[in-house]
């Protein structure tokens, strides 16, 4: 059984259709990739499948169970599942590294303070930021500040980790150590789902790689087929046109 | 003829200055509080509001940031009268500084309201917070953070503005030193010693103000 499955889901930002027909599905322990030219409907199946659009046709089953995009406190439920990570870090300003990991399984899990910020704490350390626990986002760095984006995901106890272009907006040198630390998850088995530019990373890590264009699913494959033997003509464009850089 | 500067005879008011220096504070805190509410209820008019709440909260606001406050009382102390609402100076001051405040103040609020970021609301959303705690731990501390800076700037010019209450015959600062200057004619002293208290006032407003925001809501803020 696919543990998170888009089955023809069509989508609009009011007139503008950005999701013509969606079908893929994710394995437990898979890292799907999601890849294709800006504005080919990547992102957008993220904020589907965290509640943020609803989509207009079409059924989104995680754990096999179909999604009801109408009802906002199975959503909530849903929603737990799954836990994302902004390109643009979007961590609350106004408080530490480690209250911007602690607050949602506190405020929102119910989860007893002290047990979430020992956990929190450990979260940092494994992301490389054991000494910033009391930093405020405006004191950290591009990547550090992914790196405590990361750790608020994980803190969520996803089954599912959905990363948008998470090193899109960093300088290049901070790059690496954001996706050191996502290497790290991948090797203890997390669930993710990844939209990315970044394809040598998406080559290596990938278990199945989607290719999407004007919101369609075009291809999809294991890493070394689409890139290396892509079949679709559109595949094979992207493709070298990416790798030629 | 020069004239030989003599603090001797202004000294003994000091302690008489430095009470109208307290009333000073007083009407400017009532009117800077009282303001400071006009202002949210009319933030949340102009943000939240329907086209007629938002007409009339438009229109206060533009009587009261473009006409002088010095007018603005005198209209109140004079006009209300005539409408049987009789209002002592003092009360006068108090009232139409707080209609000013309330317009400046909804101004500056209203900005607040909309500087929340879209992308903390959506993370808030997606991590399942209520609606209600988006508002109590994103929304509200970030305005509280990006509000107190220009609050406490406001209230500053408060303070100052409070010199008109003079005028009125209300005995703040200013009006208790022009007690002084007519019964010594020692203008010079009278008015440096009038200005040191002001500034007094104000630097220390200042400084308790910025450590505030500081601790409360790392606001950035200098402390001079």
């Amino acid at each position: 059984m696919r543990h998170v499955e888009l089955a023809d889901v069509t989508a609009a930002y009011g007139r503008t259709r950005v999701l013509d027909g969606v079908s893929f599905g994710v394995d437990r322990g898979q890292i799907v990739s999601l890849i294709g030219p800006s504005g080919s409907g990547k992102s957008t199946i993220l904020r589907v499948l965290t509640g943020l659009l609803k989509p207009q046709a079409g059924q989104v089953r995680v754990g096999g169970e179909p999604v009801d995009f109408a009802d906002r406190r199975r959503l909530r439920a849903m929603r737990a599942r799954f836990a994302v990570v902004f390109q643009q870090f979007n961590l609350f300003q106004n408080m530490t590294a480690l209250d911007n990991v602690s607050i949602a399984p506190i405020k929102v899990g119910g989860r007893p303070r002290r047990e979430v910020e020992a956990e929190g704490a450990a979260l940092l350390a494994r992301v490389g930021l054991g000494g910033k626990l009391k930093a405020y986002p405006d004191e950290l760095s591009g990547g550090q500040q992914q790196r405590v984006a990361i750790a608020r995901a994980l803190a969520l106890r996803p089954e599912v980790l959905l990363l948008d272009e998470v090193t899109a907006s960093l300088d290049p040198e901070l790059v690496s150590e954001v996706l050191d630390t996502i290497r790290d998850l991948a090797a203890e088995g997390m669930t993710m789902l990844i939209v990315s530019h970044e394809m040598g990373f998406v080559r290596e890590l990938s278990s199945k790689v989607v290719f999407m264009a004007d919101g369609r699913v075009v291809e999809d494959g294991p890493p070394a087929r689409i890139f290396d033997a892509p079949q679709e003509r559109r595949t094979r464009d992207f493709v070298s046109k990416i790798l030629r850089h | 003829m020069g004239y030989a500067i003599n603090y001797e005879q202004v000294f003994p008011y000091l302690p008489y200055l430095i009470g109208g220096a307290w009333l000073s504070l007083q009407i400017a805190f009532l009117a800077f509080v009282g303001g400071a509410v006009l202002g949210l209820l009319g933030a949340f008019a102009l943000s939240f509001g329907g086209p007629l709440l938002r007409g009339v909260t438009r229109a206060y606001v533009t009587f009261f940031t473009n006409t002088p406050q010095l007018v603005q009382i005198y209209f109140l102390f004079f006009a209300l009268p005539e409408a049987g609402v009789l209002l002592s100076s003092q009360q006068a001051v108090l009232l139409g500084m707080t209609l000013n405040a309330g317009a400046y103040l909804t101004e500056i609020q209203r900005a607040g309201f909309s500087s929340v970021r879209a992308a903390e609301m959506e993370a808030a959303e997606v991590l399942g917070f209520t609606r209600l705690q988006q508002v109590r731990y994103v929304v509200l501390p970030h305005i509280a953070r990006t509000l107190f800076p220009p609050l406490s700037n406001h209230y500053i010019l408060m303070t100052l503005g409070t010199s008109m209450a003079a005028i009125f015959g209300v005995e703040e600062l200013t009006g208790r030193a022009l007690n002084v200057n007519s019964e010594t004619f020692r203008s010079i002293e009278v008015f440096t010693m009038t200005a040191g208290l002001y500034i007094l006032v104000t630097l220390v407003a200042n400084v308790v103000l910025a450590l505030a925001g500081r601790w409360l809501f790392r606001a950035r803020m200098r402390l001079l």
